[in-house]
């Protein structure tokens, strides 16, 4: 197969060409849609979500699903100000984040893997624990611009080239996980055991401990990811990143993560996140009531799915004769 | 690769695999009891036995699936390493299943290497796993491009990527598990000449399947379970079908099942021609009130089908299913119903019962139109109607209110059966009445449809088992694949003939 025969059938063209549609079509209604900081701003709200939707990727790929997450980055990325403010230092404050970001993703993943408890009710459930014991420790405070980590603000504020550090690293993260998913076994095994948990397992594959690992992983990088959203926004309180995990998912789905497992890549879910962020941003540069925006942004999501379903069907099934075990 | 060995030289040979006096229970239930298996390299070995004999458990004990109670396996002169399916895939056990179970999303090549995707260094090496799929698919004579993705490929090519699977993992003892159920004659020639390759390449290969038509063009030798136990092994050369349908069934039908003898009325209802594709065809049989109508068949013969479609659960392309000489229409449950027929489903826990509900919300769900007011259920009528049900059919409770999933399998059973009775249909359709409950509350359930049959009711009975069906039935439709093979009578029905014909046998 040629590349460009690859590029032609991939599942991330169309949103591809979407991104490219919105930004022209935005542009030439809106020319000043076009300037530096309408780019930039689109850039550093992708960042974010861009970062959660590869770990979400490895979840979901997995048929799985970690809504913890919007809780979770909130979390460390308050944790990280308050650390550094109480002298930890940098290192420290990241630290600090990372073990809290894998502790979840432990407890996700030893929930679901090892007591076979369904993801979506777990994670909805350590979605409000963590938030909840997140409220508590932040109880009344804020993390202002003088407590960010000076290295943190600086990936914030700082460009490369005109592009911002922050997109810059979340594209290092996804071309290195791409790499990761396309060529470990690891991953391949997730793959596997979303596409067919049962035949995963008469496989061979040790299906529980990659499922743990990548919650684990996810948590990691949600966790990490702390650092990303304190940057961009310099401040942190008890209702950040409040419902974020919902985008992140829908980020996954518009950008051909199946929700059922087996198929999808994180350049998707980076596009997806790309296309969700330009769709937001159109709409306030054209000045469409703000409301839009989230009808349109379910709208896709249904789009998305409906796509995918009929990606499936048109692949030629052959009828089987009804047949039970014994 | 390792194997290539004695290819085709004569016995005596040293065994590749020996299966000794194994056994295995699943809580009370014994499924193998003494089962030996002995296979040699470069054999093609037939696996015989009617349903629930204990052929799957032996395999998936093989597979790593199950962990045996008591006995010996050993695998090259030593002793087989139990626990896991890994474990098995590494000792060189390879099993294909009758649905095979690939990735869908994942390409053919990813899914011969599932597991043990080929690597230089800790990076997967694509190019040269397609190349060795490719490799591996010529060698089986198959045309299969490794880049394609599994979602969609026919059940035939999912077997020969299942088998190039397994020669990638050096297995030496190929299982097949009724791998032809589901392929067209074509493809089961196709099949044929892979495993005949396999063999002269020094595998040894299981071949299990209920056709003794295939089990003689293929095998060199069979053995046969009954029961959980290994009846015989036999060379295919000294075996006739007739010897191998007398070890099938062995047993003698006990007198454990009598239906009464009763007048046998008018025609109530009559089937025609009923086909449905893929499914079952031509399929034409009358009931009679007072009669009960077995049908008889292995598992996957269609019977099940058949009889959702005559319920309307199902539709079905063309035919005719009259009541008392009146049409009902395909696809319509609910005026079924009202007509009067009843289908107590095969599997009670999916299709029978609301297993959280009480026993009196199961019991009259049938009825909620007679017992409403308003659109109200009223209570106190479930529950009387309910308790007289319970009593009829002496089902042991302790409050009409638990939930059923607290029954015992039998009076789960008994529950079903009273919703369907409860409606007080002209024809009972009943689907493995009696599978997986206990003697006692067997003989129960069998009374039951024997004097229901007595007051005018037309049953027609979905059975595997054959002395339930020899027991009960006046009548015994045999089907194949989808096929009406005869419709035998009382008088003249015996286990070897519906065996015979089951299994696509003439009968002399």
């Amino acid at each position: 197969m040629t590349i460009v025969g690859n590029v032609l059938k991939a599942r991330e063209l169309p949103v591809f060409l979407a991104i490219v549609l919105v930004i022209l079509a935005t542009g030439i209604a809106k020319p000043t849609f076009f300037s530096a900081t309408g780019v930039v701003d689109i850039l550093l709200g992708v960042a974010v979500v861009a970062i959660l939707a590869v770990g979400q990727t490895f979840v979901i790929v997995a048929r799985h699903i970690d809504l913890s997450v919007g809780s979770l980055i909130g979390f460390t990325s308050f944790v990280i100000g308050d650390f550094y403010d109480k002298g930890y230092g940098t290192l420290g404050a990241l630290l600090g984040a990372l073990a809290i970001g894998v502790a979840v993703g432990a407890v996700n993943g030893f929930l679901v893997a090892y007591m076979q408890l369904p993801s979506l009710v777990v994670t909805l459930g350590s979605l409000y624990i963590v938030r909840g014991i997140f409220s508590d420790y932040a109880f009344g405070r804020t993390v202002t611009a003088a407590m960010v980590p000076p290295e943190v603000a600086w990936l914030g504020f700082n460009r490369l080239f005109g592009i911002p550090y922050l997109f810059l690293l979340g594209l290092a993260l996804v071309i290195i996980s791409g790499f990761v998913m396309r060529r470990t076994r690891a991953a391949r095994d997730l793959y596997a055991i979303g596409s067919n948990p049962q035949a995963a397992e008469l496989a061979g594959i040790p299906v529980a401990r990659r499922v743990f690992t990548a919650f684990v992983m996810n948590g990691a990088i949600a966790g990490l990811a702390g650092a990303v959203l304190l940057g961009r926004f310099n401040a942190a309180n008890a209702n950040s990143a409040l419902a974020l995990e919902l985008v992140v998912v829908a980020a996954c789905v518009v950008g051909g993560v199946t929700i059922a497992g087996g198929s999808g890549t994180v350049w998707g879910a980076f596009l997806g996140a790309i296309l969700l962020q330009s769709i937001t941003r159109a709409i306030g540069a054209l000045g469409i009531p703000q409301f839009w925006q989230q009808a349109f942004n379910g709208g896709l999501i249904i789009l998305a799915i409906a796509f995918d379903r009929y990606l499936n069907s048109r692949v030629k099934t052959t009828t089987i004769m009804g047949s039970k075990d014994e | 690769m390792t194997h290539a060995t004695e290819a085709g030289s004569a016995a005596p040979q040293t065994p590749l695999l020996e299966m000794r006096h194994v056994a295995k229970s699943f809580g009370g239930v014994r499924a193998l009891v003494d089962a030996n298996l002995t296979l040699y390299p470069g054999e093609i070995h037939a696996l015989l036995g009617e349903n629930g004999a204990g052929k799957s458990t032996l395999l998936k004990a093989l597979a790593g699936v199950h962990t045996i109670d008591a006995g010996d396996i050993t695998l090259k002169g030593a002793p087989f390493r139990q626990g896991s399916t890994r474990e098995s895939i590494e000792q060189g056990i390879a099993v294909i299943y009758q649905e095979p179970s690939l990735f869908p999303d994942l390409t053919l090549a990813e899914n011969v290497f599932v597991g043990r995707q080929l690597t230089s260094g800790v990076l997967i090496n694509w190019d040269e796993m397609a190349r060795q799929s490719r490799e591996l698919f010529q060698r089986l004579g198959v045309q299969l491009d490794p880049n394609a993705r599994a979602r969609g490929i026919s059940i035939a090519d999912q077997q020969i990527v299942e088998i190039a699977k397994a020669l990638s993992t050096d297995a030496t003892v190929i299982v097949m598990d009724e791998p032809t159920a589901a392929l067209s004659s074509r493809e089961v020639e196709r099949l044929f000449q892979v495993a005949t390759n396999l063999k002269n390449q020094g595998y040894a290969v299981v071949f299990v399947s209920h056709r003794l038509d295939e089990v003689f063009a293929l095998c060199d030798r069979l053995t046969v379970m009954r029961d959980g136990e290994t009846v015989g092994s036999k060379m295919i050369a000294d075996s006739s079908e007739a010897d191998v349908v007398r070890m099938m069934v062995g047993r003698e039908v006990s007198e454990l099942f009598p239906k009464l003898d009763v007048p046998i009325g008018d025609v109530v209802l009559s089937v025609d021609n009923l086909s449905l594709e893929g499914q079952f065809e031509d399929i034409s049989f009358d009931v009679h009130a007072g009669e009960i109508l077995g049908l008889a068949g292995l598992v996957g013969s269609g019977r099940s089908e058949v009889v959702r479609a005559i319920f309307g659960i199902d539709r079905y392309d063309s035919g005719t299913v009259r009541l008392n000489g009146e049409p009902i229409p395909p696809g319509k449950p609910a005026v079924a119903m009202d007509k009067g027929l009843a289908l107590v489903p095969e599997d009670r826990r999916q299709q029978g019962l609301f297993m959280a509900s009480s026993i009196s919300r199961n019991v009259v769900a049938t009825l909620w139109k007679k017992l409403s007011q308003w659109l109200l259920l009223l209570r106190r009528r479930e529950d009387s109607t309910a308790a007289n049900w319970g009593k009829t059919l002496q089902v042991k409770y302790a409050e009409l209110a638990d939930p059923v999933e607290r029954l015992s399998g039998g009076n789960q059973q008994k529950v079903v059966l009273a919703k369907w009775l409860a409606t007080e249909p002209q024809v009972l359709i009943v689907d493995e009445p009696t599978r997986g409950i206990d003697v006692g509350t067997k003989a129960e359930v069998h009374r039951l449809l024997s004097e229901k049959a007595q007051a005018g009711m037309a049953v027609i009975m979905v059975s595997s088992e054959l002395p339930e069906v020899l027991g009960m039935s006046d009548r015994i439709v045999v089907m194949r694949e989808g096929k009406q093979m005869g419709i035998l009578d009382r008088s003249e029905a015996d286990s070897e003939k519906i065996i015979t014909l089951a299994t696509g046998g003439v009968i002399v």
